[in-house]
């Protein structure tokens, strides 16, 4: 139904919103790396997770990459001992969350690195919708 | 704000490539036999690019809400080749207009 090129655009579209929602999840998990628990023993936070699924735009006839869920980590826990911290336990072990920066900032490349390649997407899908138009307008 | 501009392709002045181009070509080709098929195709034409500007100024006023900036500039740039398709046809229109009301007779 719809014109391919703009279909290209509305997918590179959502391609653009998944990207930059992962980026906010990334920068959680970062701003977060050293949130320790309210209470003394309590768990800490604890780092999210994203994941994707393509759905089908009716409106567009295209299939489109959308947020399927935001998680949680499960992985254990840091402990580190550290009995003049307010959140330390009895025996003086504090848990810190289970955020790995270089693993968060790997991903934080592949966010930025995706994010790239759906803009490189609508560019050349613009670019093309107008040097098309351009026949129209210079023929004369 | 995204929905009501997304609602705009629904219209008929929202036209997209191919369709555009039929309709031209239909425009043109009742030309011969009737001389209203000109204006009618204008008048559609001009009211696509009223629409579209509507739309533009709808997704601008969004950047003040909660929509994200890539629907807007998604939605801006839907606009903006709407537009330009509208105009150029349009300006298609009026050169083969002139060209048949120039005719040696």
């Amino acid at each position: 139904m719809i014109d391919p090129l703009a279909a290209s655009i509305k997918i590179a579209g959502s391609g653009l919103e998944v990207q930059s929602a992962r980026l906010r999840v990334v920068a959680e998990n970062l701003a977060n790396a050293q949130s320790t628990g309210a209470a003394p023993g309590a768990d800490p936070y604890m780092r999210k997770t994203i994941t994707f699924e393509s759905t089908l735009d009716e409106l567009a006839g295209a299939e489109l990459v959308h947020v399927k869920n935001i998680g949680r980590d499960s992985r254990p826990f840091r402990i580190e001992h550290d009995p003049g911290s307010p959140a330390a336990d009895s025996k003086g072990f504090v848990k810190y969350p289970n955020v790995d920066t270089i693993m968060e900032m790997a991903d934080l490349r592949e966010a930025n690195r995706s994010y790239e390649a759906n803009l490189q997407v609508i560019k050349q899908a613009n670019n093309l919708s107008s040097m098309t138009l351009d026949l129209l307008r210079n023929a004369s | 704000m995204i929905p009501a501009l997304s609602s705009l392709s629904l219209l008929p002045g929202a036209l997209s490539l191919p369709q555009a181009a039929g309709a031209a070509a239909q425009a043109v080709a009742a030309a011969g036999g009737s001389g209203g098929a000109f204006d009618h195709m204008l008048d559609q034409i001009s009211a696509a690019i009223d629409n579209l500007k509507a739309g533009e100024a709808a997704a601008i006023s969004g950047l003040e809400g909660r929509a994200p900036v890539q629907a807007v500039v998604e939605s801006i740039m839907t606009a903006e080749r709407s537009l330009q398709t509208a105009v150029a046809i349009r300006d298609k229109l009026v050169s083969a207009y002139q060209t048949i009301s120039q005719m040696a007779i």
